[in-house]
Protein backbone atom coordinates (compact mmCIF):
# COMPACT_ATOMS: atom_id res chain seq x y z
CA UNK A 1 0.00 0.00 0.00
CA UNK A 2 3.10 2.06 -0.40
CA UNK A 3 1.30 4.16 -3.28
CA UNK A 4 -2.23 4.07 -1.23
CA UNK A 5 -3.90 2.56 -3.92
CA UNK A 6 -6.17 -0.02 -2.41
CA UNK A 7 -5.43 -3.19 -3.48
CA UNK A 8 -8.59 -4.84 -3.12
CA UNK A 9 -10.74 -1.82 -4.93
CA UNK A 10 -8.20 -2.32 -7.79
CA UNK A 11 -8.62 -6.15 -7.96
CA UNK A 12 -12.48 -6.01 -7.91
CA UNK A 13 -12.85 -4.47 -11.28
CA UNK A 14 -10.45 -7.29 -12.58
CA UNK A 15 -11.80 -10.04 -14.15
CA UNK A 16 -10.11 -13.34 -13.15
CA UNK A 17 -9.00 -15.69 -16.39
CA UNK A 18 -11.60 -18.24 -14.39
CA UNK A 19 -14.43 -15.92 -14.93
CA UNK A 20 -14.33 -15.53 -18.55
CA UNK A 21 -12.66 -19.45 -19.54
CA UNK A 22 -15.63 -20.12 -21.26
CA UNK A 23 -15.72 -16.83 -24.09
CA UNK A 24 -12.31 -17.25 -24.58
CA UNK A 25 -12.02 -21.04 -25.21
CA UNK A 26 -14.34 -20.40 -27.93
CA UNK A 27 -12.43 -17.27 -29.40
CA UNK A 28 -9.61 -20.25 -29.28
CA UNK A 29 -11.70 -22.59 -31.13
CA UNK A 30 -12.61 -19.82 -33.60
CA UNK A 31 -9.18 -18.92 -34.67
CA UNK A 32 -8.26 -23.05 -34.80
CA UNK A 33 -11.41 -23.31 -37.17
CA UNK A 34 -11.14 -20.29 -39.53
CA UNK A 35 -8.44 -18.25 -38.68
CA UNK A 36 -10.62 -15.50 -37.12
CA UNK A 37 -8.41 -12.43 -36.64
CA UNK A 38 -11.43 -11.21 -34.25
CA UNK A 39 -11.66 -13.63 -32.36
CA UNK A 40 -7.42 -13.54 -32.27
CA UNK A 41 -7.93 -9.80 -30.90
CA UNK A 42 -10.20 -10.50 -28.26
CA UNK A 43 -8.02 -13.72 -26.71
CA UNK A 44 -4.65 -11.17 -27.15
CA UNK A 45 -6.38 -8.03 -25.92
CA UNK A 46 -6.99 -9.97 -23.06
CA UNK A 47 -3.57 -12.46 -22.37
CA UNK A 48 -1.13 -10.13 -23.73
CA UNK A 49 -1.03 -7.92 -21.02
CA UNK A 50 -1.80 -10.34 -18.54
CA UNK A 51 1.65 -11.94 -20.00
CA UNK A 52 3.68 -9.00 -19.76
CA UNK A 53 3.49 -8.68 -16.31
CA UNK A 54 4.61 -12.42 -15.94
CA UNK A 55 6.90 -11.89 -18.40
CA UNK A 56 8.64 -8.49 -16.71
CA UNK A 57 9.19 -10.43 -13.21
CA UNK A 58 10.61 -13.23 -15.14
CA UNK A 59 12.60 -11.51 -17.38
CA UNK A 60 13.51 -8.25 -15.63
CA UNK A 61 13.56 -6.77 -18.88
CA UNK A 62 11.75 -5.14 -20.99
CA UNK A 63 12.75 -6.14 -24.18
CA UNK A 64 12.97 -9.90 -23.82
CA UNK A 65 9.71 -9.54 -21.42
CA UNK A 66 7.88 -8.42 -24.92
CA UNK A 67 9.53 -11.21 -27.08
CA UNK A 68 8.26 -14.01 -24.73
CA UNK A 69 4.74 -12.34 -24.95
CA UNK A 70 5.09 -12.14 -28.73
CA UNK A 71 6.15 -15.72 -28.55
CA UNK A 72 3.55 -17.04 -26.67
CA UNK A 73 0.90 -15.36 -28.52
CA UNK A 74 2.54 -16.46 -31.86
CA UNK A 75 2.02 -20.03 -30.55
CA UNK A 76 -1.16 -19.86 -29.39
CA UNK A 77 -2.85 -17.88 -33.12
CA UNK A 78 -0.66 -20.41 -34.99
CA UNK A 79 -1.42 -23.29 -32.85
CA UNK A 80 -5.04 -23.09 -31.56
CA UNK A 81 -6.08 -26.51 -33.01
CA UNK A 82 -3.98 -27.93 -30.13
CA UNK A 83 -5.55 -26.35 -27.57
CA UNK A 84 -8.34 -28.29 -25.69
CA UNK A 85 -10.91 -27.22 -23.62
CA UNK A 86 -11.73 -30.55 -21.64
CA UNK A 87 -7.96 -30.48 -20.18
CA UNK A 88 -8.22 -27.02 -18.87
CA UNK A 89 -8.96 -23.59 -19.20
CA UNK A 90 -7.15 -21.30 -21.95
CA UNK A 91 -5.09 -19.36 -19.00
CA UNK A 92 -3.52 -22.60 -18.19
CA UNK A 93 -2.87 -23.48 -21.44
CA UNK A 94 -1.41 -19.92 -22.83
CA UNK A 95 0.39 -20.13 -19.10
CA UNK A 96 1.94 -23.55 -19.63
CA UNK A 97 3.00 -22.16 -23.55
CA UNK A 98 4.62 -18.91 -21.79
CA UNK A 99 6.42 -20.72 -19.06
CA UNK A 100 7.80 -23.27 -21.86
CA UNK A 101 8.95 -20.08 -24.06
CA UNK A 102 10.78 -18.91 -20.46
CA UNK A 103 12.66 -21.84 -19.93
CA UNK A 104 13.76 -22.16 -23.93
CA UNK A 105 14.41 -18.45 -23.68
CA UNK A 106 16.92 -18.31 -20.31
CA UNK A 107 18.88 -21.67 -21.66
CA UNK A 108 19.34 -19.73 -24.15
CA UNK A 109 20.66 -16.77 -22.28
CA UNK A 110 22.77 -18.76 -20.22
CA UNK A 111 24.39 -19.57 -23.90
CA UNK A 112 23.56 -23.00 -22.65
CA UNK A 113 23.20 -25.89 -25.72
CA UNK A 114 20.23 -26.96 -26.30
CA UNK A 115 21.05 -30.58 -24.63
CA UNK A 116 16.88 -30.44 -23.08
CA UNK A 117 14.17 -28.42 -24.09
CA UNK A 118 10.81 -27.34 -22.74
CA UNK A 119 8.86 -29.65 -25.37
CA UNK A 120 10.62 -32.46 -24.25
CA UNK A 121 9.87 -31.60 -20.07
CA UNK A 122 6.36 -30.12 -20.82
CA UNK A 123 4.75 -31.78 -24.30
CA UNK A 124 2.26 -28.89 -24.41
CA UNK A 125 2.44 -28.04 -28.27
CA UNK A 126 3.49 -31.42 -29.25
CA UNK A 127 0.61 -32.37 -31.63
CA UNK A 128 1.08 -36.12 -30.44
CA UNK A 129 -0.12 -37.51 -26.88
CA UNK A 130 2.14 -39.64 -24.87
CA UNK A 131 0.32 -42.55 -25.45
CA UNK A 132 0.21 -42.35 -29.79
CA UNK A 133 3.65 -44.21 -29.74
CA UNK A 134 1.58 -46.65 -32.52
CA UNK A 135 1.92 -45.06 -35.95
CA UNK A 136 -1.18 -46.19 -37.40
CA UNK A 137 -1.36 -47.45 -41.29
CA UNK A 138 -3.43 -43.87 -42.25
CA UNK A 139 -0.15 -42.06 -40.71
CA UNK A 140 2.51 -44.38 -42.50
CA UNK A 141 0.70 -43.68 -45.67
CA UNK A 142 0.95 -40.09 -44.98
CA UNK A 143 4.87 -40.00 -43.88
CA UNK A 144 5.33 -41.80 -46.87
CA UNK A 145 3.93 -39.36 -48.95
CA UNK A 146 5.51 -36.77 -47.18
CA UNK A 147 8.61 -38.31 -48.18
CA UNK A 148 8.12 -38.34 -51.65
CA UNK A 149 7.44 -35.20 -51.39
CA UNK A 150 10.48 -34.10 -49.88
CA UNK A 151 12.26 -34.33 -52.88
CA UNK A 152 10.75 -32.12 -54.41
CA UNK A 153 12.18 -29.15 -51.57
CA UNK A 154 14.24 -26.96 -52.47
CA UNK A 155 17.86 -28.54 -51.52
CA UNK A 156 18.01 -25.86 -48.25
CA UNK A 157 14.61 -26.37 -47.06
CA UNK A 158 14.82 -30.21 -47.06
CA UNK A 159 18.02 -29.62 -45.06
CA UNK A 160 16.80 -28.17 -42.74
CA UNK A 161 13.45 -30.06 -42.71
CA UNK A 162 15.75 -33.36 -42.07
CA UNK A 163 17.76 -31.72 -39.83
CA UNK A 164 14.72 -31.45 -37.52
CA UNK A 165 12.45 -33.66 -38.27
CA UNK A 166 14.78 -36.74 -39.25
CA UNK A 167 17.53 -36.69 -37.09
CA UNK A 168 15.80 -34.76 -34.34
CA UNK A 169 17.78 -32.00 -33.80
CA UNK A 170 16.80 -28.40 -32.57
CA UNK A 171 16.55 -25.64 -34.54
CA UNK A 172 19.61 -23.82 -32.85
CA UNK A 173 21.84 -26.84 -33.62
CA UNK A 174 21.10 -26.66 -37.47
CA UNK A 175 21.73 -23.30 -37.43
CA UNK A 176 25.13 -23.54 -35.58
CA UNK A 177 26.09 -26.26 -37.98
CA UNK A 178 24.64 -24.73 -41.32
CA UNK A 179 26.25 -21.39 -39.71
CA UNK A 180 23.55 -19.32 -40.89
CA UNK A 181 21.51 -17.01 -38.47
CA UNK A 182 18.60 -19.00 -36.54
CA UNK A 183 15.82 -16.53 -37.77
CA UNK A 184 17.22 -18.04 -41.36
CA UNK A 185 16.51 -21.99 -40.05
CA UNK A 186 12.86 -20.75 -39.02
CA UNK A 187 12.36 -19.02 -41.69
CA UNK A 188 13.32 -22.43 -44.21
CA UNK A 189 11.14 -24.60 -41.66
CA UNK A 190 8.05 -22.30 -42.30
CA UNK A 191 8.07 -22.11 -45.82
CA UNK A 192 9.29 -25.76 -46.26
CA UNK A 193 6.03 -26.73 -44.30
CA UNK A 194 3.78 -24.59 -45.63
CA UNK A 195 5.08 -26.12 -49.18
CA UNK A 196 4.76 -29.46 -48.19
CA UNK A 197 1.42 -28.75 -46.51
CA UNK A 198 0.26 -26.98 -49.96
CA UNK A 199 2.00 -30.16 -51.75
CA UNK A 200 -0.33 -32.63 -49.62
CA UNK A 201 -3.47 -30.41 -50.35
CA UNK A 202 -2.79 -30.79 -53.92
CA UNK A 203 -2.31 -34.83 -53.32
CA UNK A 204 -5.77 -35.07 -52.09
CA UNK B 1 2.72 -50.06 -8.63
CA UNK B 2 4.55 -46.68 -7.44
CA UNK B 3 4.74 -45.32 -4.23
CA UNK B 4 7.69 -43.14 -4.40
CA UNK B 5 7.08 -39.26 -5.96
CA UNK B 6 8.60 -36.16 -5.83
CA UNK B 7 7.35 -34.04 -3.33
CA UNK B 8 4.60 -31.13 -3.79
CA UNK B 9 7.43 -28.88 -3.49
CA UNK B 10 9.41 -30.12 -6.42
CA UNK B 11 6.41 -30.43 -8.93
CA UNK B 12 5.20 -26.63 -7.79
CA UNK B 13 9.16 -26.00 -9.06
CA UNK B 14 9.00 -28.60 -12.26
CA UNK B 15 5.67 -26.65 -12.77
CA UNK B 16 6.85 -23.26 -13.00
CA UNK B 17 10.37 -24.21 -14.72
CA UNK B 18 12.53 -23.36 -11.97
CA UNK B 19 13.48 -26.95 -10.98
CA UNK B 20 17.47 -27.67 -12.20
CA UNK B 21 17.07 -29.20 -16.35
CA UNK B 22 18.59 -32.45 -14.70
CA UNK B 23 16.14 -33.19 -12.05
CA UNK B 24 13.32 -31.67 -14.35
CA UNK B 25 14.10 -34.29 -16.47
CA UNK B 26 13.81 -37.00 -14.30
CA UNK B 27 10.33 -35.37 -13.02
CA UNK B 28 9.00 -35.35 -16.57
CA UNK B 29 9.78 -38.88 -17.23
CA UNK B 30 8.55 -39.74 -13.82
CA UNK B 31 5.45 -37.68 -14.58
CA UNK B 32 4.85 -39.77 -17.45
CA UNK B 33 4.79 -43.02 -16.27
CA UNK B 34 2.26 -41.58 -13.45
CA UNK B 35 -0.95 -41.04 -13.48
CA UNK B 36 -1.27 -39.87 -10.11
CA UNK B 37 1.35 -37.05 -10.45
CA UNK B 38 -0.05 -35.93 -14.07
CA UNK B 39 -3.09 -35.08 -12.20
CA UNK B 40 -1.36 -32.74 -9.46
CA UNK B 41 0.74 -31.11 -11.90
CA UNK B 42 -3.18 -30.18 -13.82
CA UNK B 43 -4.28 -28.95 -10.75
CA UNK B 44 -0.55 -26.80 -10.06
CA UNK B 45 -0.76 -25.38 -13.27
CA UNK B 46 -4.01 -23.91 -12.82
CA UNK B 47 -2.82 -22.73 -9.51
CA UNK B 48 0.08 -21.11 -10.92
CA UNK B 49 -1.62 -19.51 -14.37
CA UNK B 50 -4.02 -17.61 -11.49
CA UNK B 51 -1.61 -16.58 -9.86
CA UNK B 52 0.74 -15.43 -12.51
CA UNK B 53 -1.33 -14.08 -15.12
CA UNK B 54 -2.86 -11.50 -13.45
CA UNK B 55 -3.70 -7.62 -14.32
CA UNK B 56 -1.71 -4.95 -13.34
CA UNK B 57 -3.37 -1.70 -13.76
CA UNK B 58 -0.21 0.24 -14.24
CA UNK B 59 0.35 -1.90 -17.42
CA UNK B 60 -2.67 -1.27 -18.83
CA UNK B 61 -0.90 1.86 -21.60
CA UNK B 62 1.46 -0.58 -23.72
CA UNK B 63 4.79 1.12 -24.89
CA UNK B 64 5.53 0.87 -28.60
CA UNK B 65 1.68 -0.47 -28.99
CA UNK B 66 0.58 -3.86 -28.66
CA UNK B 67 -1.66 -3.35 -32.12
CA UNK B 68 1.80 -3.31 -34.15
CA UNK B 69 2.70 -6.53 -32.19
CA UNK B 70 -1.19 -8.02 -33.06
CA UNK B 71 -0.95 -7.42 -36.57
CA UNK B 72 2.46 -9.10 -36.97
CA UNK B 73 1.39 -12.23 -35.46
CA UNK B 74 -1.70 -12.41 -36.74
CA UNK B 75 0.33 -12.37 -40.64
CA UNK B 76 1.90 -15.68 -39.42
CA UNK B 77 0.27 -18.80 -40.83
CA UNK B 78 -1.10 -21.72 -38.97
CA UNK B 79 0.81 -24.40 -38.82
CA UNK B 80 -0.67 -27.54 -39.39
CA UNK B 81 1.51 -29.76 -40.27
CA UNK B 82 3.73 -30.35 -37.30
CA UNK B 83 5.44 -33.78 -38.56
CA UNK B 84 6.59 -35.97 -36.09
CA UNK B 85 10.35 -36.09 -34.86
CA UNK B 86 11.03 -39.92 -35.72
CA UNK B 87 12.24 -41.04 -32.59
CA UNK B 88 10.99 -44.59 -31.53
CA UNK B 89 12.12 -44.04 -27.35
CA UNK B 90 13.33 -47.76 -27.41
CA UNK B 91 16.92 -48.88 -26.21
CA UNK B 92 18.26 -52.53 -26.27
CA UNK B 93 20.25 -54.40 -24.17
CA UNK B 94 21.39 -57.80 -25.00
CA UNK B 95 18.13 -58.75 -27.31
CA UNK B 96 15.90 -57.05 -24.71
CA UNK B 97 14.43 -54.02 -25.49
CA UNK B 98 12.72 -51.22 -23.42
CA UNK B 99 10.51 -49.05 -24.65
CA UNK B 100 11.26 -45.27 -22.45
CA UNK B 101 9.43 -42.30 -21.82
CA UNK B 102 8.44 -40.05 -23.46
CA UNK B 103 10.93 -37.61 -21.60
CA UNK B 104 13.74 -39.86 -22.33
CA UNK B 105 13.33 -40.10 -26.54
CA UNK B 106 15.53 -37.06 -27.12
CA UNK B 107 18.36 -39.08 -25.37
CA UNK B 108 18.00 -42.91 -27.46
CA UNK B 109 20.58 -41.35 -29.88
CA UNK B 110 22.71 -39.56 -27.28
CA UNK B 111 23.13 -42.78 -24.97
CA UNK B 112 26.61 -44.48 -25.58
CA UNK B 113 27.01 -48.42 -25.68
CA UNK B 114 26.91 -50.51 -22.96
CA UNK B 115 29.75 -51.85 -21.12
CA UNK B 116 29.21 -54.84 -18.61
CA UNK B 117 29.87 -53.22 -15.17
CA UNK B 118 31.05 -55.75 -12.00
CA UNK B 119 28.77 -58.77 -11.38
CA UNK B 120 25.72 -58.66 -13.24
CA UNK B 121 25.59 -55.25 -13.40
CA UNK B 122 25.64 -52.87 -17.19
CA UNK B 123 25.98 -49.10 -17.67
CA UNK B 124 25.32 -47.05 -20.74
CA UNK B 125 26.38 -43.37 -20.84
CA UNK B 126 23.73 -40.79 -21.65
CA UNK B 127 25.11 -37.47 -22.64
CA UNK B 128 23.22 -34.35 -21.00
CA UNK B 129 25.50 -31.90 -21.87
CA UNK B 130 25.69 -29.31 -19.77
CA UNK B 131 23.54 -30.73 -17.19
CA UNK B 132 25.72 -33.37 -16.18
CA UNK B 133 26.17 -37.25 -16.85
CA UNK B 134 23.19 -39.33 -16.65
CA UNK B 135 23.42 -43.41 -17.01
CA UNK B 136 21.14 -46.07 -18.01
CA UNK B 137 21.71 -49.05 -14.98
CA UNK B 138 20.87 -52.20 -15.97
CA UNK B 139 20.63 -54.70 -13.31
CA UNK B 140 20.53 -58.56 -14.13
CA UNK B 141 18.29 -60.70 -11.89
CA UNK B 142 20.69 -61.36 -8.32
CA UNK B 143 22.84 -58.04 -9.99
CA UNK B 144 23.90 -55.81 -6.97
CA UNK B 145 26.04 -52.62 -6.93
CA UNK B 146 28.74 -52.47 -3.83
CA UNK B 147 27.23 -50.61 -0.97
CA UNK B 148 28.09 -46.91 -1.47
CA UNK B 149 27.31 -43.18 -0.46
CA UNK B 150 26.95 -40.02 -2.75
CA UNK B 151 29.14 -37.00 -3.14
CA UNK B 152 26.44 -35.21 -4.27
CA UNK B 153 22.87 -36.05 -5.11
CA UNK B 154 21.86 -39.01 -7.22
CA UNK B 155 18.40 -38.67 -8.90
CA UNK B 156 17.17 -42.43 -10.01
CA UNK B 157 14.04 -43.40 -12.10
CA UNK B 158 13.09 -47.02 -11.82
CA UNK B 159 12.21 -47.83 -16.16
CA UNK B 160 11.51 -51.17 -15.86
CA UNK B 161 11.55 -54.20 -13.34
CA UNK B 162 11.98 -53.66 -9.67
CA UNK B 163 14.64 -53.55 -7.00
CA UNK B 164 16.38 -53.09 -3.25
CA UNK B 165 18.87 -51.25 -1.82
CA UNK B 166 18.40 -52.19 2.34
CA UNK B 167 16.94 -48.98 2.90
CA UNK B 168 13.99 -49.85 0.89
CA UNK B 169 12.07 -51.38 -2.19
CA UNK B 170 11.42 -49.99 -5.52
CA UNK B 171 8.87 -50.77 -8.30
CA UNK B 172 8.58 -49.97 -11.95
CA UNK B 173 8.08 -45.99 -12.06
CA UNK B 174 9.29 -44.53 -8.82
CA UNK B 175 11.65 -41.40 -8.20
CA UNK B 176 14.24 -41.02 -5.46
CA UNK B 177 16.73 -38.92 -4.71
CA UNK B 178 19.43 -40.12 -2.99
CA UNK B 179 21.95 -37.40 -1.19
CA UNK B 180 25.33 -37.96 0.97
CA UNK B 181 23.36 -39.07 3.74
CA UNK B 182 22.35 -42.52 2.14
CA UNK B 183 24.58 -45.41 2.61
CA UNK B 184 22.88 -47.93 -0.41
CA UNK B 185 23.61 -51.40 -1.60
CA UNK B 186 21.10 -51.82 -4.75
CA UNK B 187 20.48 -55.28 -5.51
CA UNK B 188 18.15 -56.86 -7.99
CA UNK B 189 15.71 -59.83 -7.37
CA UNK B 190 13.39 -59.35 -10.28
CA UNK B 191 13.05 -62.12 -12.71
CA UNK B 192 13.38 -59.91 -15.42
CA UNK B 193 16.40 -57.94 -13.65
CA UNK B 194 15.87 -53.87 -13.42
CA UNK B 195 16.90 -50.79 -15.46
CA UNK B 196 16.76 -47.20 -14.29
CA UNK B 197 18.78 -43.93 -15.49
CA UNK B 198 20.00 -42.08 -13.23
CA UNK B 199 21.94 -38.76 -12.76
CA UNK B 200 24.60 -38.45 -10.21
CA UNK B 201 26.12 -35.08 -10.12
CA UNK B 202 29.31 -36.55 -8.32
CA UNK B 203 31.01 -39.26 -8.41
CA UNK B 204 29.84 -42.71 -6.18
CA UNK B 205 32.00 -43.08 -2.96
CA UNK B 206 32.60 -46.87 -1.89
CA UNK B 207 32.27 -47.35 1.72
CA UNK B 208 32.54 -51.00 2.55
CA UNK B 209 35.71 -53.43 2.29
CA UNK B 210 37.39 -54.40 -1.23
CA UNK B 211 34.82 -51.83 -3.11
CA UNK B 212 36.68 -49.12 -1.73
CA UNK B 213 39.76 -50.03 -4.35
CA UNK B 214 36.56 -48.84 -6.72
CA UNK B 215 37.26 -45.65 -5.50
CA UNK B 216 39.79 -44.29 -7.78
CA UNK B 217 37.86 -45.54 -10.58
CA UNK B 218 34.39 -44.34 -9.20
CA UNK B 219 33.90 -42.07 -12.52
CA UNK B 220 33.07 -45.41 -13.72
CA UNK B 221 30.02 -45.34 -11.89
CA UNK B 222 29.19 -41.64 -12.80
Amino acid sequence: MLVGIPLEESRSNVTKPKDCADEMAAHLAAVAESRSKTSFAKVFGYFAPRLRSYALKQMGNEALAMELVQDTMSNVWQKAHLFNAEKGSPSTWIFTIARNIRFDMLRKLQNRKEDVCSDDLWPVLCEQTPDANEVSLDEQITLEQVGQLFDVLPDKQRAVIEAIYIDGKSQQEVADELCIPLGTVKSRTRLALQRLKDMLQDYD
Amino acid sequence: MIKLHPTQAQLVEFAEGTLSPAMSLVVAAHCDMCQHCQEKLEVINTQLAESSLVYDVSEQELPGGYSEMLSRITSLPASHIDVPAQQHGIIELDGKTFKLPRALHRYVSKTGNWSHLVGKLWQAPVDLGDMGRANFIYMEKGGRVPEHTHKGNEITLVLDGEFSDGISHYDTGDFMIMTEDHVHAPESNASEGCLVFSIVDQPLHFTSGLARLLNPFSQLFF
